[in-house]
């Protein structure tokens, strides 16, 4: 599903030159479930927006779903985008939206039937146990709600892989844990996913493969 | 999906305000003027087409010719390049028509010792000799004629009123111009405000994969959709104001430019001046887009 093959990102040029990746290599089968770890500045964001093509890399080579996201044309990044779903850290919820038209926003803009889009959005806000909230309005909704309509945004389309950047770093213990065991649905269903945290006992807790980077270093690879 | 697009431009309409409003009102009056140069340049085409219809070259005999030198005249006449018709005018024709056009002071012609009017032939160029070119031309010959005493007439003034026209359609074209520039540049403000706005929606679509496409015809159809309200504002503008003007204006209209009944944009012209709105809009849609 991934694979990265001495992948190196250095952001600006010349004095201003900041290394952020350097010599990555690794790959995640389909399926899988690899936690990326490592402290604030680490380097797992940018990690993470090169597999969408976010970023392009200043060396190597990434394929992602069969694309070649070194060599992909501005015109097929939608097409590499539809397979992937992501989280953020914060949900980026469209304030003037329900959480239902949040959802089904997704399915609109990449022309899904009209008599498929709220059957779909209900089942993803259903799997993240949303669907009592769906005409809640982002502001309404408490920071696990929040990040829980944003975890169906990104599985509505049924996407190949999951990207999930800090999903649980604004929030509590209790809060955190319910959307690592959403996590773990979507997982089971077949989603492959790359998660993204800097908290040691999700890391622990979690159990997965884990992507241990340090200063854009890729320093462990184990489990 | 054509739903979700229009649906997104009219929300992007919405979400214009003032800005959005003030776009549609310059446009407006960009095509108001644009139309209004037009209504009166196509009266004034009329005109020239009219006048170019009437253009008559005279030339005054020295003698009134007698029955058979007449018919060779006119059969030499006939015979020149150019030439639709030939009438002739006898001296007594020439009076006749004198007292009429002095109506009520007819009386004075009777008092002349003689009939000083000379015979003459009126001669009607056809439709591509009705130039300055061409009559020059017709005048020449007919001057060579040994008949001919002096000839007079031409076109010269129907092709200044011609210039006139086109010299007028140039102003409007730069007044409107101008005015179009001034409504592209707010629609592209008005359309950038949206796109500033709406930027966290623009960076979800990227993000879950919606094609380029989708992303920015929501601001073409917002400026389209300006440009078209605007048109039917500015329509709505000239129309009222030629209902308003024409009673006044037409009486004028014989004794000016000699016609009898002023005329309106046909539908076709209506239909373009919508599709120059709509161009107008898009076009101002297309610059925001290049800003994102």
């Amino acid at each position: 599903m991934i694979r990265l093959q001495r992948v190196s990102k250095v952001f600006g040029e010349g004095p201003a030159r900041v290394p952020a990746l350097s010599d990555i290599t690794f790959s995640v089968d389909k399926g899988d479930f690899a936690v990326l770890t490592g402290a604030s500045g680490a380097g797992k964001t940018t990690l993470l927006r090169l597999l969408y093509r976010d970023e392009l890399p200043t060396e190597g080579e990434i394929e992602v779903a069969d694309f070649d996201v070194t060599t992909l044309r501005r015109s097929e990044i939608p097409q590499l985008r539809r397979s992937i779903g992501i989280v953020f850290q914060d949900a980026k919820l469209l304030a003037g939206r329900t959480v239902f038209e949040n959802v089904a926003f997704v399915l609109r803009v990449l022309g899904t039937p009209r008599r498929d889009i709220t059957p779909k959005a209900f089942a993803a806000l259903k799997a993240v146990g949303l669907s009592a909230r769906a005409q809640a309005y982002p502001h309404q909704l408490s920071q696990g709600e929040a990040q829980r309509a944003s975890l169906a945004r990104a599985i509505v389309k049924a996407p190949a892989l999951l990207l999930a950047d800090e999903p649980t770093g604004n929030l509590d213990e209790q809060m955190a844990g319910e959307i690592l065991g959403l996590v773990k649905d979507i997982w089971s269903r077949g989603t492959t996913i790359v998660f993204a945290t800097h908290q040691a006992r999700l890391v622990t807790q979690l159990k997965r493969r884990t992507l241990k980077l340090e200063g854009g270093h890729l320093v462990k690879d184990e489990g | 999906m054509l739903s979700f697009l229009v649906g997104e431009a009219l929300r992007d309409l919405r979400g214009a305000g003032r800005v959005g409003v003030s776009a549609v009102l310059l446009i407006a009056l960009s095509l108001s003027a644009l139309g209004g140069f037009w209504v009166f340049s196509l009266n004034l085409g009329r005109a020239v087409d009219q006048w170019r219809e009437r253009v008559r070259v005279v030339g005054y005999l020295k003698d009134e010719p007698a029955s058979s030198k007449l018919d060779e005249l006119t059969r030499q006449i006939e015979a020149m390049p150019g030439v639709l018709r030939v009438r002739y005018i006898s001296k007594a024709d020439a009076l006749k028509a004198l007292k009429h056009s002095l109506g009520g002071q007819a009386d004075v012609a009777d008092q002349l010792p003689r009939n000083p009017l000379p015979a003459s032939v009126e001669v009607t160029p056809d439709a591509e000799t009705a130039t300055p070119e061409g009559t020059r031309e017709l005048v020449r010959r007919l001057q060579a004629l040994p008949e001919i005493e002096e000839v007079q007439g031409g076109s010269q003034w129907v092709e200044g009123l011609a210039q006139f026209r086109r010299l007028f359609e140039l102003v409007g074209l730069g007044v409107g111009a101008v005015l179009a520039a001034a409504a592209i540049l707010t629609v592209t403000t008005a359309t950038t405000l949206v796109l500033h706005l709406r930027r966290d929606e623009m960076e979800i679509m990227r993000l879950v994969g919606a094609s380029e496409t989708v992303i920015r015809l929501p601001r073409l159809l917002q400026g389209m959709a300006q440009g078209l309200l605007a048109a039917v504002v500015a329509l709505a503008v000239l129309e009222v104001v030629y209902a308003l003007a024409v009673p006044r204006l037409e009486p004028l209209l014989p004794v000016t430019l000699g016609l009898q009944r002023a005329a309106f944009l046909t539908v076709p012209q209506m239909l373009l001046l919508m599709a120059g709105g709509a161009v107008l809009g898009a076009l101002g849609g297309l610059l925001a887009r290049g800003r994102t």
